[in-house]
C-alpha cells in the first residue's frame, strides 16, 4: 500500500473523533489515546518495513493538487534522514501517553490527550512533508498543543514559561513563511509557474542568486537556531523543559527539538549551498560554543530536570556541528545523534519525572542513597546517564564520535577542524563531569538527606 | 433604465426589501414574536440575496455606466451578505438582555450591507460616494443605538464628527479629481490620467485627499483615532459588524478608486501605502499589547490587521495575486474577527463593558465550545495554521514580495509575533487560570452558539482548503487589471 504516510497523518486525526465523543469518560478517553499511539506506532514500523535501504532520493511519495491556483501540492515522502525520525516520534508519543495515562495527569485529561494526538500529527506531519508550504503548517502545527501543554499542565511558572516558547518559536518561524515565500516567487520559471514542491526546488535552486541564499537561509535558520535551540536563541528552552509536565518534555526534548535539526537538513542545506557557505563560520563557532556552554552550564545546576535540559543544549550543538561540517561523517553522525538523543533524553526526562512523582524532589543533592531503595530504577538510569555522555557501546556514543570524526576532517588552518574538534571533544569530558560523576554518584551514596 | 439593468441589482433591491419587511413587522408583531421573527426574517431574506448573488448576469456595466457587475462585484457582495448574516445571528439574546431596538437593528445592518454593496458595483465617482454614504449612516446609528449608555453616546458622536469630516475630504478629492479629468467614471478617468501622469499639482491633491479620506474610512494609521472608541462605546453585537462590514466596504472602495481607477498612478503612491502600512500595523499592534480590557484589545487589533491587507494595496503592482490577497484576506479577516468580538457576547453583562482579561479567567472550563471557538478565532487572527487566517498571511505576503516590498513582508512577520503575544495572552487567561469565586453568570444563546460553532468550523475548513475561495478572488481581481 502506497498510502502509509497520508494513514500516519490521519490515525491521529481519527482519534480526535471517539475523544469527543467520550469528552465527559476520562477512562476511556485514556484508552482511545493509548490505542491511537499504539496503532500510529504500529503503522511507523510497517512504514520503516516498506522503506527500501539504500535506494537513493525519496520513497512512499505520495501527491495530491491541493491549492492548484497557488501551484501548492500536498506532497509527503521519506528518505533516509526521515525513515527513522517517524518511527522515533510515534513511540515516544506512545510512551508519553501511556505514561500520562497512569494517573499522572489529573485534570483535564480529555483535553490532554486531544493535545498529544494533535501534536502527533504535527510532529509526525513535519518529517514526512516535502511541500515547504505543507511543511510549515506541520511545523506550527506542533506549537498550539505544546503551548496549551506546558501552559495548563506545567510546573508553577507554566504561563511564563509557555509564553516564552511560543513567542520564540513564532518569531523564528513567521521570519521563515517571509522565506518561503521568497523561495516561491523566485522559483517562478519563465512561463510565472511557481512551486514549493522540494524535489523541484532542488532541481531549479540555480535559479536563487547568491544574495538571495544569503537572506533567505538566515530566515530558515533563525526559524530552526530557535527550535533546535541554538545559543545564543536556547534560553527558552530551560523554562519549558523545567515547567513542561513529564510527557511534555519527553516530546520536546525527544521530537520538537529535532525539527529544527531536520529542518537544516531537509532544507537548508539542499536548498541554499551559497547561503549555507556565507553562514558557515557563524554556525560552527555557535555549535561548539553550545557543546562547552550547555555542558558547563549543566555541570552547574542543581535542579536535576534543568541538568537534564541544558545538557540538550549541548547534545544540540553536537547535530548542528555535525551538519555543518558539511560532509558524510558529520551529517549521519548528526541524524544518528539526533535519533539516539530523542531516546536517551527522552528516557532521561521520563526518569527524572517518575522518580519526582515518587519522592517530590528533583534537587540533586536530595537524592542521595536513591539505589539502595530502587536498585533496579537507578541502574536504568544510570545506563541512560552514560548513553548521554556518550559511552562507547552505547547509543549515544556513535553519533558523537561520528561528528567529532568529521569536524576532525573539516579543512582550513588555522580555524579548521584541528581547532573546533579538540574543542568539541572537551564538551564530551565535561558532559562525563557532570553526569557520569555527579548524579549516579550521588544515587549510589547512601542517606545524603533520607526519601 | 432597462429591465436588464433591473436584473443586475436584484442583490441589492432583496437586502432593500428585507430591511422594509423588518421594520414593517417590528410594528406589527408585538414584542415577544417580534424577538422571534425578525432574526428569522433578516436571516433568511439575506440568504435568498445570497443566492440572488450567484445568478450571475453578464459581466457588463449597466445603468449607463454608473454600474458595474463583474466577479469582483459578486466577490464582494458575498462578502458583505454573509457578514450581515453572520451579525445578525450572533445577536438576538444580547439584544433581548439589553432591550436594543430589534427592528432597528436588523434594518441597520441590511441597509449599511445595501450600501456596502453598491460600493461594490460601483464604476463611477457618484456611484461609489452614493454607497459609501449608504453604508456609513446607518452605522452611526448603530454605534449609537443604546440611547442610554453614555458611552455608545460617546461612540456614536466620535464616529459620526469623523466619518463626516472623512466624507467631506473624500468628496473635495472627488471633486479635484473631476478638475484633473472632466469625468467621474473610473475607466474615463484611468486613461486620462494614464495619458497625463502624476506630474501636475492638481493630481497630487486629489490623490492626497482620496487617500486620507478613505484612510479615515478604513481607519488606518493615523487616521485610525476614532475606532478604539466607537468600537469599544458600542454595543457588542453593534461593534462586532463595524468592525468587519465598512472595513471590507473601506476596501472595496480603496481597491475601486486607488487601485482601479487611479491604478496608472500606483507606481508613484504605493511607497506611500506601503509606509502607511507599516506603521498602521505596528501601531495597532503596540497599542493593543498595552490594553487589558479585551473589546479594546480586539479594537486596536483590528487596526493592525487593516495594515495587512493595506500591505497588499501597496504591492498592486504585482498584479491579480494583490487584489486577490485583500479580497481572500478581508474575506477571513470578517470571519475571524466578527467571530472573536461575537465570543465577547458571553461576558457582556449590564455595567460591565467588553471583558477585562481577568473575566475570562476560566472561561475554558465554564463554557468549553464557546472557548474552544474564541481560541480558533485567535489563533486564525494570530496566523498560525490550520487556520483561514494563516492562509491570508501567505496570499498577503506573496504579492507584497512580488512587488519588492521585502522590509514590508519582514515588518508584517514581526508584527505578527507581537500580535501573538496579545492573542495568545487571551488564550492563557481562558484555559491557564481558574475562575475566581465569584463571577457573573455566563449569558448564552442557541443562535449564538450555532453561529460561532459554524464560523469557527469554517475558519478552520478554509484554512486547511482554501483553494475555492482564494480561485474566486483571484478572479474577482482580474478586472482590476488593466
Amino acid at each position: 500500500m502506497t498510502n502509509v504516510l497520508s494513514l500516519l497523518v490521519v490515525i491521529p486525526l481519527a482519534g480526535l473523533v471517539p475523544l469527543f465523543f467520550f469528552r465527559r469518560d476520562e477512562r476511556a478517553a485514556k484508552q482511545v489515546a493509548i490505542t491511537t499511539t499504539l496503532v500510529e506506532l504500529a503503522v511507523s514500523l510497517w512504514m520503516l518495513k516498506q522503506f527500501v535501504v539504500g535506494e537513493a532520493g525519496f520513497q512512499l511519495v505520495e501527491r495530491v493538487d491541493w491549492l492548484p491556483s497557488l501551484g501548492i501540492s500536498y506532497l509527503v515522502g521519506v528518505d533516509g534522514i526521515s525513515v527513522l525520525l517517524v518511527p522515533m516520534t510515534t513511540l515516544l508519543t506512545f510512551i508519553s501517553v501511556l505514561y500520562s495515562s497512569g494517573g499522572v495527569i489529573k485534570t483535564r485529561i480529555v483535553e490532554y490527550m486531544t493535545a498529544f494526538l494533535l501534536l502527533e500529527v504535527g510532529m509526525v506531519g513535519v518529517f514526512i512533508a516535502l511541500d515547504l508550504f505543507l511543511f510549515y503548517i506541520f511545523f506550527e502545527l506542533m506549537l498550539v498543543p505544546m503551548y496549551l501543554i506546558i501552559g495548563i499542565w506545567g510546573g508553577p511558572r507554566r504561563i511564563y514559561a509557555t509564553l516564552k516558547f511560543v513567542i520564540f518559536t513564532l518569531a523564528g518561524s513567521l521570519l521563515m513563511l517571509v522565506g518561503i515565500v521568497a523561495v516561491y516567487i523566485q522559483s517562478a520559471d519563465a512561463s510565472g509557474s511557481r512551486t514549493l514542491s522540494l524535489p523541484e526546488l532542488i532541481e531549479l535552486r540555480g535559479r536563487f542568486p547568491g544574495d538571495f541564499q544569503f537572506w533567505v537561509f538566515l530566515a530558515f535558520a533563525l526559524a530552526f537556531a530557535i527550535k533546535m535551540p541554538m545559543v545564543p536563541f536556547h534560553t527558552w528552552l530551560p523554562d519549558a523543559h523545567v515547567e513542561a509536565p513529564t510527557a511534555g518534555s519527553i516530546v520536546l526534548a525527544g521530537v520538537l527539538l529535532k525539527a529544527g535539526g531536520y529542518g537544516f537538513l531537509r532544507f537548508g542545506l539542499p536548498l541554499f549551498p551559497i547561503g549555507v557557505q556565507a553562514w558557515l563560520p557563524v554556525l560552527i563557532v555557535l555549535s561548539v560554543i553550545a557543546i562547552l556552554y550547555g555542558a558547563i552550564v549543566s555541570a552547574v545546576q542543581k535542579d536535576l530536570k534543568k541538568l537534564v535540559a541544558y545538557s540538550s543544549v549541548a547534545h544540540m550543538g553536537f547535530v548542528t556541528l555535525g551538519i555543518f561540517v558539511l560532509n558524510l561523517q558529520g551529517g549521519v553522525g548528526a541524524v544518528l545523534q539526533m535519533l539516539n538523543h530523542g531516546f536517551v533524553t527522552g528516557a532521561l526526562f521520563l526518569f527524572v519525572g517518575i522518580q519526582y512523582e515518587k519522592t517530590h524532589r528533583r534537587m540533586i543533592a536530595d537524592l542521595g542513597g536513591l539505589a539502595n531503595l530502587w536498585p533496579l530504577f537507578t541502574t536504568f538510569f544510570g545506563v541512560f546517564v552514560l548513553a548521554s555522555l556518550g559511552l562507547p557501546g552505547l547509543n549515544g556514543f556513535v553519533g558523537e564520535f561520528l561528528v567529532l570524526l568529521g569536524t576532525f576532517a573539516l579543512p582550513g588552518a588555522p580555524l579548521g577542524g584541528l581547532f573546533w574538534g579538540p574543542l568539541a571533544a572537551i564538551g564530551v569530558i565535561l558532559a562525563a563531569v557532570y553526569l557520569a560523576l555527579d548524579v549516579p554518584a550521588r544515587h549510589v551514596r547512601t542517606g545524603a538527606r533520607g526519601i | 433604465m432597462t429591465g436588464a439593468d433591473i436584473a443586475a441589482v436584484y442583490p441589492e433591491i432583496i437586502v432593500t426589501v428585507v430591511a422594509m419587511i423588518v421594520l414593517v413587522a417590528d410594528a406589527v408583531l408585538d414584542r415577544r414574536r417580534a424577538a422571534f421573527a425578525l432574526p428569522i426574517i433578516t436571516i433568511a431574506g439575506l440568504v435568498v440575496a445570497l443566492a440572488a448573488v450567484f445568478n450571475v448576469v453578464p459581466a457588463a456595466q449597466y445603468f449607463r455606466g454608473f454600474v458595474t457587475i463583474d466577479a469582483f462585484t459578486s466577490f464582494f457582495r458575498a462578502v458583505f451578505i454573509v457578514l450581515a448574516i453572520f451579525a445578525a445571528a450572533v445577536s438576538p439574546a444580547y439584544l433581548a438582555r439589553r432591550g436594543v431596538p430589534a427592528g432597528e437593528y436588523y434594518a441597520i445592518i441590511c441597509f449599511s450591507t445595501v450600501g456596502a454593496m453598491t460600493i461594490a458595483l460601483s464604476s463611477d465617482l457618484i456611484t461609489l460616494f452614493i454607497g459609501l454614504e449608504t453604508m456609513t449612516i446607518p452605522i452611526y446609528v448603530l454605534a449609537g443605538i443604546q440611547r442610554t449608555d453614555r458611552f455608545a453616546n460617546e461612540a456614536a458622536i466620535k464616529y459620526f464628527l469623523l466619518g463626516a469630516f472623512s466624507s467631506a475630504l473624500l468628496l473635495y478629492g472627488f471633486v479635484w479629481l473631476y478638475g484633473v479629468t472632466k469625468a467621474t467614471d473610473f475607466a474615463t478617468i484611468a486613461n486620462v490620467l494614464a495619458a497625463q501622469g502624476i506630474a501636475n499639482a492638481p493630481t497630487i491633491v486629489a490623490l492626497a485627499l482620496i487617500t486620507v479620506g478613505l484612510g479615515f474610512k478604513a481607519a488606518i494609521v493615523p487616521f485610525h483615532q476614532w475606532t478604539p472608541d466607537a468600537y469599544d462605546g458600542a454595543a457588542t453585537p453593534a461593534t462586532a459588524f463595524m468592525s468587519v462590514g465598512p472595513k471590507a466596504a473601506a476596501f472595496a472602495a480603496i481597491l475601486r478608486v486607488l487601485v482601479g481607477a487611479l491604478g496608472p498612478l500606483s507606481v508613484d503612491w504605493s511607497a506611500v501605502l506601503a509606509i502607511l502600512a507599516a506603521v498602521t500595523m505596528t501601531g495597532g499592534n503596540i497599542v493593543a499589547l498595552a490594553q487589558t480590557n479585551t473589546k479594546r484589545m480586539l479594537a486596536y487589533s483590528s487596526i493592525a490587521h487593516t495594515g495587512y491587507i493595506l500591505a497588499a494595496v501597496a504591492a498592486a503592482k504585482a498584479g491579480p495575486s494583490a487584489g486577490a490577497a485583500v479580497l481572500f484576506y478581508v474575506f477571513a479577516y470578517g470571519l475571524m474577527n466578527l467571530g472573536a468580538f461575537a465570543c465577547l457576547l458571553y461576558f457582556d453583562l449590564e455595567g460591565t463593558r467588553g471583558a477585562s482579561l481577568d473575566e475570562l479567567n476560566g472561561f475554558g472550563r465554564r463554557q468549553p465550545l464557546g472557548a474552544l471557538a474564541f481560541a480558533i478565532f485567535l489563533v486564525s487572527l494570530t496566523g498560525i495554521p490550520p487556520t483561514i487566517g494563516f492562509v491570508a498571511k501567505f496570499v498577503v505576503i506573496q504579492p507584497v514580495l512580488d512587488a519588492g516590498l521585502a522590509w514590508l513582508a519582514v515588518v508584517i512577520a514581526l508584527n505578527a509575533v507581537l500580535a501573538a503575544f496579545y492573542y495568545l495572552r487571551v488564550v492563557v487567561h481562558m484555559y491557564m487560570y481558574d475562575a475566581e469565586e465569584k463571577v457573573p453568570r455566563l449569558v448564552t444563546g442557541r443562535t449564538l452558539s450555532v453561529s460561532l460553532g459554524v464560523a469557527s468550523f469554517a475558519v478552520v475548513l478554509l484554512g486547511i482548503l482554501p483553494n475555492s475561495i482564494y480561485q474566486w478572488a483571484l478572479e474577482a481581481a482580474q478586472p482590476l487589471v488593466r
